[in-house]
């Protein structure tokens, strides 16, 4: 090969090389960017009057009187819409049949728009389900419904090739020379009067009940389930991960035995997370029956297993960094082994062991699939300490996983998932934020 | 005068027999604790392998091997896997094709190209990467990536051909072009070799680009989907395995190399690669593990179709894999334990865990056979 070939070879090798880590750079940017930037909009956003109705009727939280003149004058806003249905219903009435027949229907359509958009006709009676109760609380939403009561929609699928096309046609055109018709104009150009959005920090979106499955108010059964369930694996899994990685560096005699262990223990680092699961429901549930039905207890023991291996491994590589210096003076001032290990080794490897305890932590919080079958429901009240060892709780994994599949309403709670997946991911990343930083001290302590 | 307690340095019997006992103690219980996660996976093997066995008795192998007709509730119901094995087998290969090649090359690039400033930049990026709970990587699949596939699916796939195959033609452009200069031996062949092949080249990947850029995808959550985000998910394994290989290789091997007169690249890949060759195996078998035993992003994104892809490696279509199997039957089978429906679940999990136990022991014995030869 000439020369000249093989050095550009060489670079564009290199020039490989730099591509495929800009490419991980890339995926983590991309990945990371939708889930912070749309997450962080579950605690701040525009909400509107009905966000503030939730919050003083639902939790208590706001100031009345406030609240009391600002939905005077919304409603002073809102009043207009109503007389303009109330006339269109007076015009309907007045119709012979046909015209009636044909007016009904779109106009029951406008009347549900409307009920969606901004809560229940005044004088009604108050609805069964709560999510009925409100209009929209959050102004983004607020224009998708407004669009809504605009726009009536169809399919079409007159060209049997293609799929559907959506056709929109304005409302205002089916109710062209009625009453109705300047509702719709009234509608588009006053609704921030009707709605008054203002710029809202909703941080009690992590420390709120949720109110009707996730409709209104926050997340924190789910926050709470997670850091039982994390808790309880880690209450588990430190003591016999720990003493496991002190036996296998000060004890054990490399042998037969040891390496069994090891072979063992990385197996256990190898099996499917969903296979814990199954394990957890057939041993912890099935048969010894740690508690009647699925609990945190059960959770957090199948989490402790999952996560053991990584925790032994840490502490391993922990305990090995200790400079032999250290543990031979101690064994050479006299100190018996156990005695080296509790307050020579130990102490000089904590910052390491719980480098890797902060990581595993993170691990066993975002976990799923273990604790689908042992720990997880979709809906549950903020359990007791002394509950959890009986009752199954919800959880922040498993709880995305629902929300965004088997909800009823999936695409209008997107902000709750979004929000959800922010406050898993902030958990963790700021668990391993904690670990780089404190792997970073450790490094340069040992370098003196 | 003072009186002080002398204790002789030699201890008596009784006190000595008694430290021994407690030594002994004290060991046995660590022991006991260590063997535990020991215990721990001949349980899990143990009550796997329980719950399995009765499928096997009541349905026999044949069909859940064989067959491609999953009717778990159906009347009669019918247990052919096949539909799910392969399903598991094509998201697992697609994320090998993404992350390997991807993930080797950055492990290159981290261990003998960039500076050490750079590499203590980039390792925590490889450490979020892991760090990210696999429900989120599920809910970006689900919610963010599987809409654009589907919208914007022809686009998606031109641009990866082109990110794909640009570096690889580029580099065969790069050789070939070098092999026909030196076989013409004429004064102008290297001005006109090499656009003729770049050109070529660019020709072959712009027709494939706007032929994928016509595909229409139906259905973004499908294997492609999958096998990208399991690959992203698999690449921090790959590269911080692979990586520790690479350095474990060693400065003088390298320099070596250099001595000799190799450029950088032929030296990584003609010295360090073929020496650390039973690391890089480990990382990908690794990467396998994680791709094969993933469950929430495969269970989010992947359809959950139990049928055949048409042909068997289309991945545009939905597919559905054995985690996904297991974690969504489960709610449903829990009902009616005992019957063929609720271990046929487990029978699923024994094969993947069978699977993972195989692919472990193969990694171990790689690593040990190759410090033999190194004379470790």
């Amino acid at each position: 090969m000439r020369l000249e070939t093989r050095k550009l070879l060489d670079q564009s090798f290199s020039g490989i090389g730099l591509i495929a880590i800009l490419v991980m750079a890339a995926a983590l940017v991309l990945i990371l960017a939708p889930i912070l930037w749309r997450g962080s909009k579950a605690f701040v956003f525009k909400g509107t009057i009905e966000h503030r109705r939730v919050m003083l009727e639902q939790f208590q939280r706001g100031n009345a009187d406030r609240f009391t003149a600002e939905m005077e004058q919304a409603k002073a806003a809102r009043t207009p819409v109503y007389e303009m249905m109330a006339a269109f219903e007076a015009e309907l009435k007045a119709m012979d049949r046909t015209d009636r027949r044909d007016y009904k229907a779109p106009y029951r359509e406008v009347e549900k728009a409307l009920e969606v958009l901004l809560g229940p006709r005044p004088g009604e009676r108050t609805p069964v389900l709560l999510r009925q109760q409100y209009g929209q609380t959050r102004w983004d939403r607020t224009q998708i419904k407004l669009h809504e009561a605009l726009f009536s929609e169809e399919w079409d699928y007159s060209n049997p090739d293609a799929m559907g096309v959506l056709v929109e046609t304005p409302r205002v055109n089916q109710f062209e020379g009625t009453q109705l018709e300047p509702l719709f104009h009234y509608l588009e150009t006053r609704l921030v009067e009707i709605m008054r959005p203002k710029r809202t920090f909703y941080w009690q979106f992590i420390t709120d009940t949720s109110k009707d499955s996730h409709i209104f108010g926050g997340i924190w059964p789910e926050v709470l389930g997670t850091l039982y369930l994390t808790l309880g694996a880690m209450l588990f899994a430190i003591p016999m991960g720990v003493i496991a990685a002190i036996y296998l560096c000060e004890y054990a005699k490399e042998g037969r035995m040891v390496s069994f262990l090891r072979i063992c223990i990385s197996t256990l680092a190898g099996v499917p997370s969903i296979v814990f699961g199954l394990f957890g429901l057939a041993f912890f549930l099935n048969t010894i029956q740690v508690s009647e039905s699925k609990s945190v207890l059960a959770g957090s023991l199948t989490l402790s297993l999952l996560i053991l291996p990584t925790i032994i491994r840490s502490s391993e590589e922990a305990i090995l960094a200790v400079p032999r210096a250290y543990k031979e003076a101690a064994l050479g001032l006299g100190a018996g082994r156990w005695h080296t290990v509790l307050t020579v080794i130990l102490p000089a490897a904590l910052p390491g062991i719980l480098t890797g305890i902060v990581i595993s932590m993170g691990r066993a919080a975002g976990e799923t699939a273990p604790i689908i079958f042992t720990a997880a429901v979709s809906v549950g009240a903020p359990l007791k300490i002394w509950e959890t060892l009986s009752q199954p709780s919800p959880a922040l994994p498993w709880n995305i996983y629902n929300l965004c599949t088997e909800h009823e309403a999936v695409d209008e709670i997107r902000h709750v998932q979004y929000g959800m997946v922010f406050t898993l991911v902030a958990i963790v990343l700021l668990l391993n934020l904690f670990a780089i930083l404190m792997r970073a001290r450790i490094t340069k302590k040992l370098r003196g | 005068m003072q009186t002080t307690k002398t204790q002789s340095l030699i201890l008596s019997d009784a006190v000595s027999r008694r430290q021994h006992i407690g030594t002994w103690l004290g060991k046995s219980l660590l022991f006991l604790i260590t063997s535990l996660s020991t215990l721990a996976v001949f349980f899990i093997f143990y009550f796997i392998l329980k719950d399995a066995i009765p499928f096997f008795k009541l349905e026999g192998f044949k069909e859940f091997f064989t067959s491609t007709r999953w009717y778990p509730s159906g009347e009669p119901a019918e247990f052919g896997a096949l539909p799910i094995f392969i399903g598991t087998g094509l998201v697992t290969l697609g994320a090998v094709v993404v992350a390997v090649p991807l993930g080797i090359a950055a492990a290159v690039c981290l261990s003998d190209l960039l500076p050490f400033k750079v590499r203590q930049i980039v390792k925590p990026v490889i450490e979020i990467l892991a760090a990210i709970p696999s429900v989120a990587y599920g809910f970006f699949a689900l919610v963010v990536f599987a809409p654009l596939l589907q919208n914007h699916g022809g686009a998606i796939l031109s641009a990866g051909a082109w990110m794909i195959l640009g570096p690889i033609l580029a580099l065969l452009v790069v050789v070939l072009g070098d092999f026909m200069i030196g076989k013409l031996k004429s004064k102008w062949s290297g001005a006109l070799v090499f656009p003729l092949l770049g050109g070529l080249a660019f020709f072959l990947i712009y027709r494939l680009s706007s032929q994928l850029s016509g595909i229409e995808i139906n259905s973004g959550t499908n294997a492609l989907n999958v096998a990208v985000i399991l690959g992203i998910m698999a690449l921090p394994t790959i590269v911080s395995v692979s990586e520790d290989a690479l350095q474990s290789a060693g400065r003088e091997l390298r320099e070596g190399s250099y001595a000799l007169g190799a450029t950088r690249a032929e030296t990584i890949l003609k010295t360090v690669i073929p020496a650390s060759i039973s690391g890089i195996l480990t990382a990908v078998i690794l990467g396998v593990m994680r791709a094969i035993g993933e469950t929430m992003v495969v269970w989010m994104a992947s359809g959950n179709a139990a049928r055949m892809p048409e042909p068997w490696y289309n991945v545009m279509q939905p597919i559905r894999t054995l985690t996904a199997t297991i974690a969504g039957d489960m709610g449903e089978a829990d009902h009616v334990t005992g019957s063929s429906r609720f271990h046929v679940l487990f029978a699923m999990a024994f094969c993947l865990l069978a699977f993972s136990f195989i692919m472990n022991l193969a990694s171990e014995l790689i690593v040990k056979r190759s410090r033999k030869k190194l004379g470790k």
